[in-house]
């Protein structure tokens, strides 16, 4: 049997689990999927990659595509053969719960602010000393989750410790308990949404969740409050949020997922048609919130059970969809 | 009875702490604690007084009974300098938010937040997922030791136990472990603690036996890639020891709130430090504000006019740091 690790994210991983697989497994490694060859294409069994073109060369004996992502929408399934398995991978959880909480840390206690005028301009304000302003605390915030999946779980648990008051909206019904107070159903977000100090959207990006954040949710938004995206840029209207947060509709955004991303031709392409890394009240990273070597462990881990099991004729896990 | 706000500090809390007392009493702010002949005539009077400081020469207080802090540090009440028959008490209410600084400040240093922001803000994806960018680090999974299990020490351990830590504390008295804490060193033993710790968060005010507690050699049993974290009081760290060792790579990094120098009226930006801890890359650095919150002055003020409350009712007082 043969195993195809396609694309600079399957060639680590493929590094990283080799001594994890079964030894009669064949192993094929390419990093840059254009030098995908015909016949490597031709002799594949496994698929394990987190992208997939139609363009690339047919690859008929598919029969495990195993993502070593969680998203699997830069799998194009047109060209692979039918009723095959498409399989993702997790361990991301335990990361992105830490940046939530971190962002709503640094948020509410200022502490980009405050580090930075201490180290450029020896500025004691904000301290007792002077009797300065004081700062805020998560304490006693109410945190909204929209999606209470592996990611939503994780940060709610961590948040009720912290002290904060937990509400979830999620598509399908489920109890409260685990550190959230209260379950909306998702069509009842609306309802949610004034009571959060801080928003976090946790939600896998579908048809449901497109745009989910518009001009008109926005504005239900305390205009203290912080939006949190960690899931995909499109749940939130661009323009929308772009405005909202420079007219001050909602207090300010951390944001980790985008609209735009970089290419070949654009290396430093910026994640929004906006400028948002002009507004102040905007906490950016490049969508790195789950990027950790405690996630490509987990995630190594669970690749290379999944492929394991296929090998053998065991029950695969983390089944997403069916091509 | 008569209440006596004394002090710039003091004054500036006495919104927080004034609405919040029950009694019938009669306040009096002087935030100007140098204006000595001020001062006698006010001392000559009161029953209570809230300040945050003590000094030597300050004139007779025949009637004082009371002396509530405002905060928790004590390190500026002069006792032998009060009057006979005093109680001294301190307030709490900042651990909560001194322990989310802790927390906070773990976070940074892991996922190294401010380098992350800094770049992209300036249009960089090179740390991004999709770029296959170095990866960087969680708290979960690392051992956390705090030295200093009171208060702030405690709620520090809860949470960082919550994010997956494994936590050792290392204290003077020795009891059972408090929630959240796998194992508690007496705090002789501290050597034993360091070598373990991926983050070491010094949480113990300052005292005889925690002056330059954390000195070049402690430092050197400190893991090479370890954060400090110092929330406490500047001088449990040696200052030299430290910008040494953060300079030379002896550990990984610091969070600093606390300082071994302070602003004066005269040097209102004074840098907090006689080495340029400023310009190391592995600091994170912040003007003592740790348990600068909202949520601390209210709890702490709260806490202090209960007491105020207690002593005038005649109830036993709470957090009886002294009594002359």
């Amino acid at each position: 049997m043969k195993a195809l690790f396609l694309g600079n994210v399957a060639a680590d991983t493929a590094n990283g689990i080799r001594a994890e697989l079964i030894p009669e497994l064949q192993v094929d490694i390419i990093a840059d999927p254009k030098e995908l060859s015909p016949e490597i294409a031709a002799a594949t069994d496994i698929l394990v990659t987190n992208i997939w073109r139609a363009d690339y060369p047919p690859a008929p004996r598919v029969r495990l595509v195993q993502s070593v992502a969680t998203g699997i929408e830069w799998i194009e399934q047109a060209t692979l053969p039918r009723g095959v398995p498409i399989c993702n991978a997790y361990g991301h959880e335990t990361a992105i719960a830490e940046y939530v909480l971190m962002v709503m840390l640094v948020w509410s206690h200022r502490f980009r602010e405050i580090e930075s005028d201490f180290r450029l301009h020896s500025s004691w304000r904000p301290s007792w000393v002077h009797s300065g302003a004081p700062h805020g605390e998560i304490r006693g915030n109410t945190l909204g989750i929209i999606g209470l999946g592996r990611v939503g779980q994780e940060v709610a648990r961590r948040a009720a410790v912290f002290g904060c008051r937990v509400l979830a909206a999620n598509r399908s019904p489920r109890a409260a308990g685990d550190g959230v107070e209260r379950v909306y159903p998702l069509d009842a977000l609306d309802e949610m949404l004034p009571l959060c100090d801080t928003v976090a959207i946790c939600t896998a990006f579908g048809p449901e969740t497109e745009r989910l954040i518009d001009a008109r949710r926005l504005t239900l938004i305390k205009p203290s409050a912080l939006l949190v995206n960690i899931a995909r840029g499109a749940i939130i209207d661009e323009d929308a949020l772009y405005a909202a947060l420079r007219d001050g509709t909602i207090g300010g955004a951390a944001i980790d997922v985008w609209w735009q991303y970089p290419n070949a031709a654009e290396p430093e392409r910026r994640p929004s048609r906006h400028p948002f890394h002009e507004l102040p009240n905007v906490i950016m990273t490049p969508h790195c919130s789950g990027w950790t070597a405690g996630m490509v462990r987990r995630r190594w881990d669970e690749v290379a059970d999944n492929i394991n099991r296929f090998v053998r004729g065991d029950p695969l896990i983390n089944i997403v969809t069916t091509t | 009875m008569k209440i006596l706000f004394l002090g710039g500090f003091a004054a500036s809390q006495v919104e927080w702490i004034a609405p919040i007392i029950e009694s019938d009493v009669e306040t009096e702010i002087l935030a100007d604690d140098r204006d000595l002949q001020r001062v006698a005539a006010a001392l000559g009077e009161v029953d209570i007084i809230v300040s945050e400081a003590w000094r030597t020469g300050m004139p007779a207080a025949p009637r004082l009974k009371l002396l509530q802090l405002p905060v928790a540090g004590t390190d500026r009440i002069e006792t032998a300098e009060l009057p006979p028959g005093v109680t001294v008490c301190n307030a709490y209410g900042h651990e909560m938010a001194m322990a989310e600084y802790a927390v906070m400040a773990m976070l940074v240093w892991s996922h190294r937040y401010f380098d992350i922001a800094t770049g992209f803000r300036s249009g960089s994806w090179r740390d991004s997922g999709v770029m296959n960018g170095p990866l960087h680090r969680e708290v979960s999974g690392l051992t956390v030791g705090i030295v200093g299990l009171g208060q702030v020490g405690r709620e520090t351990a809860i949470r960082a136990a919550a994010l997956g830590c494994r936590v050792l504390g290392a204290n003077r008295t020795i009891s059972s472990p408090p929630p959240g804490i796998a194992q508690v060193f007496p705090l002789a033993d501290l050597d034993q603690m360091l070598p373990l710790c991926d983050i070491v968060v010094l949480c113990v005010g300052l005292a005889p036996e925690t002056r330059g507690l954390i000195d070049a050699r402690r430092l050197a049993l400190m893991k090479r890639d370890a954060l400090l974290i110092n929330v406490g009081r500047g001088a449990v760290a040696e200052e030299d020891a430290l910008f040494a060792a953060l300079r030379d790579g002896i550990v990984g990094g610091a969070a600093l709130d606390t300082w071994w120098r302070y602003p004066t009226p005269d040097e209102p930006d004074v840098r907090p430090s006689r080495h340029p801890f400023h310009e190391l890359p592995n600091v994170i650095m912040t003007p003592h504000c740790s348990a600068w919150t909202e949520g601390m002055a209210r709890r702490r003020g709260a806490d202090a006019a209960r007491n105020i409350d207690r002593f005038i009712r005649g109830e036993p007082v709470l957090h009886i740091i002294a009594k002359t």
